[in-house]
């Protein structure tokens, strides 16, 4: 038993969910900038040290990894029945 | 025999046995008596672990020494986790009436803490195998039939493993390096016995391109099976590799890759308990490349993340189990919005993605900071910012993924008769409740557990740099999640077949296989074709000779002249075997 079609009600109570939690995320990652510099941030690597690196690397690795996994599709993805048949 | 007798014997037991022994009891006990039962028989093997370090029994036959229960500070950690992941276990399950899978699941448990105090590879390799063959009920009990073409696969597997370890025993006994579970040395004697051993911990390690079991069996089983599948076998052979093969290099290639590739398969898998089972890959490589740089700092993070890992992967797992026991599904193109039927199991699900994204005060956190300040202070930059990477592709699998797509997403119409109970049932959430209060209490108060790692050791995770750090990556990591979904470029969730390092045993081998099986089939038989007609001709032959006297007329010469020949040929064979 698979449930497949959406509920309205649901939804517009998810979109106010995804608004007011991205505004929190803003606001941490807003405060996250200036602490970089109080905290005085230093990695385990020299790399590391460069301003606002884990930011900027995470944020680009994340990117890479979706849009990677995307391309990835074109070579491994199949019918869900692949193996079945 | 007095009580005292009795306790030192108990003393020598080895931890586990006494859940195997316990696991025969299973069917003929009532439903919720036979919870009871096995939390006792749980707790008693636990207790058999206050024996303390040292070699309690070896048993010496064959002119070899079988060191049946070894502890030490490497054991002690692996064995307490696996206790408490088996307890988790019979609540998680307390709702199954069937006796069919806590026999297994509890004997399962039982294997593994058995492996862990194997004290040479011959024990070793039988409860190797005990784990695979107790474990592999576990996804028949789903009862579907891809769920049982997948179990022969897992247990050809998993059987395959254990007679690579026998056989590299086999060699390195007889090459004079002994049976005992020790170090091993890729140069000294019976260096072919050590890689033996080194591919056996390799494929229930979940290396890559030996992976293909792990994301094809554990997301068959069903939804009590998977979380306690999660626990054992492979942390069981990161216990291997950390007793076995610490500081060596290759194991850091190797573990980067684990970390790295999984998480793009991740990315698009449809099915949330095989992108779990992904993730679990991806986790196995953080502790592979700590066992890999084997400083003492990097052997306790492996074995911290290994400790926290099994507890926050379960709760994971638990959830979507909770989920595919009450919707039936946990395609993620199938679900969303479940936040409002489910809260408690969303809550434990966050709690556990957040425990294994590593973000502060959460239990992953304490344990990765271990290994990626021992991979700094190694100096070995790129394994690093691969293992940075990973961390990244943690949050986008486990971290978002998981929960958003079957707790929000978007809001599908449920049928109410599905959460007319409530949401999981009890003993799902207790085992949930516990799992993740475990997590926070971890992440918060560390100490605890760094006092039973193997070294001792003085780190603290919580300064100002590092938490700044770690919050910077998935924070912002988290807004390019918000950024691509807010702009139509996340892709969509399709239901589909992720294809795996499986494919190659699953479609490729039979694919070249057949044609040469059906070649040499096809020659077979006409070679018996042949030897057939050679035959039915000498019968021929015989009965010519046998039958022409009786029914023609007597005639003594052609009697006289069979012999003849007869007695001939005789002499000739009698003169070539002496010859």
């Amino acid at each position: 038993m698979v449930p497949t079609n959406t509920n309205a009600e649901t939804d517009a109570a998810l979109q106010r969910l995804g608004r007011n939690f991205t505004r929190l995320l803003v606001l941490i990652a807003i405060i996250l900038v200036p602490l970089e510099f109080i905290a005085h941030r230093h990695g385990e690597i020299a790399l590391e040290d460069i301003p606002l690196f884990p930011a900027i690397y995470g944020f680009l690795a994340f990117v890479f990894i979706v849009y990677a996994g995307r391309a990835l599709r074109l070579l491994i993805m199949r019918r869900e029945e692949y193996y079945d048949e | 025999m007095n009580s005292a007798g009795i306790a030192v014997q108990f003393s020598a037991l080895p931890p586990g046995v006494v859940m195997i022994l316990a696991a025969i009891a299973v069917p003929w006990i009532p439903h919720m008596a036979r919870q009871a039962w096995m939390l006792a028989a749980i707790a008693l093997s636990a207790w058999g672990l206050t024996t303390g370090a040292g070699e309690h029994f070896v048993w010496t036959a064959l002119g070899y020494e079988f060191v049946l229960y070894r502890a030490d500070a490497l054991t002690v950690p692996f064995a307490l986790i696996f206790h408490i992941a088996a307890a988790l276990n019979v609540f998680y399950s307390a709702h199954d009436r069937k006796w069919t899978e806590h026999m297994p699941s509890l004997a399962y448990a039982g294997a593994a803490i058995a492996a862990v105090h194997a004290g040479d590879l011959v024990s070793l390799f039988f409860w190797w195998e005990a784990t695979a063959v107790t474990s592999v009920f576990l996804i028949l009990s789903a009862g579907t039939s891809r769920a049982q073409k997948a179990a022969m696969r897992y247990l050809l597997v998993q059987v395959a493993s254990g007679v690579l370890l026998l056989a590299g025993a086999a060699v390195l006994a007889a090459e004079g390096a002994g049976i005992a579970f020790e170090a091993f040395d890729f140069n000294g004697p019976g260096a072919i016995g050590v890689w033996l051993v080194f591919l056996a911990f390799g494929i229930k390690a979940a290396f890559p391109f030996l992976n293909g079991w792990l994301q094809d069996a554990y997301p068959e089983a069903t939804a009590t099976g998977t979380v306690a599948l999660s626990a054992f076998t492979t942390k069981l052979a990161i216990y291997a590799l950390a007793r076995g093969f610490p500081g060596t290099d290759m194991l850091i290639w190797i573990g980067a890759a684990m970390t790295a590739l999984p998480v793009f398969f991740a990315v698009i898998e449809n099915d949330l308990r095989r992108v779990l089972a992904f993730s679990l890959n991806n986790q196995l490589g953080f502790m592979v490349v700590a066992v890999g740089i084997g400083t003492p700092l990097a052997i306790n993070g492996a074995v911290a993340h290994a400790f926290v890992h099994i507890i926050y992967k379960a709760l994971l797992f638990m959830s979507m189990g909770a989920v595919l026991y009450r919707v039936g599904t946990v395609k993620a193109s199938a679900l969303g919005g479940l936040y409002r039927h489910m809260p408690f199991t969303m809550v434990c699900c966050i709690i556990g993605a957040m425990s294994i994204s590593a973000f502060p005060l959460f239990s992953g956190f304490v344990a990765k900071s271990l290994t990626m300040s021992a991979l700094g202070y190694s100096g070995i930059v790129w394994a690093y910012l691969v293992l940075l990477f990973a961390s990244a592709g943690v949050l986008e699998h486990s971290g978002i993924k998981i929960p958003y797509f079957a707790f929000f997403a978007h809001g599908t119409a449920y049928d109410k008769k599905l959460f007319a109970d409530g949401e999981a049932p009890v003993g799902m959430r207790i085992a949930m409740g516990i799992a993740a209060l475990l997590c926070i209490g971890i992440g918060v108060f560390p100490a605890p557990l760094y006092s039973i790692l193997p070294h001792a050791i003085d780190y603290s995770p919580y300064d100002a740099s590092h938490v700044v750090g770690q919050m910077q990556l998935l924070v912002f990591a988290m807004l390019a999640f918000i950024g691509l979904i807010r702009f139509g470029l996340y892709p969509p969730e399709i239901p589909s077949t992720v294809l795996n390092s499986d494919w190659f045993y699953r479609r490729l081998a039979p694919r070249i296989g057949r044609p040469i099986l059906a070649a040499i089939a096809s020659v077979w038989t006409s070679f018996v074709t042949v030897l057939r007609g050679y035959r039915d001709a000498l019968w021929d032959l015989v009965e010519r000779v046998m039958h022409a006297p009786i029914t023609g007329p007597t005639v003594p010469g052609r009697a006289v002249m069979v012999q003849t020949i007869l007695l001939t040929v005789i002499l000739a064979v009698g003169y070539l075997v002496a010859g």
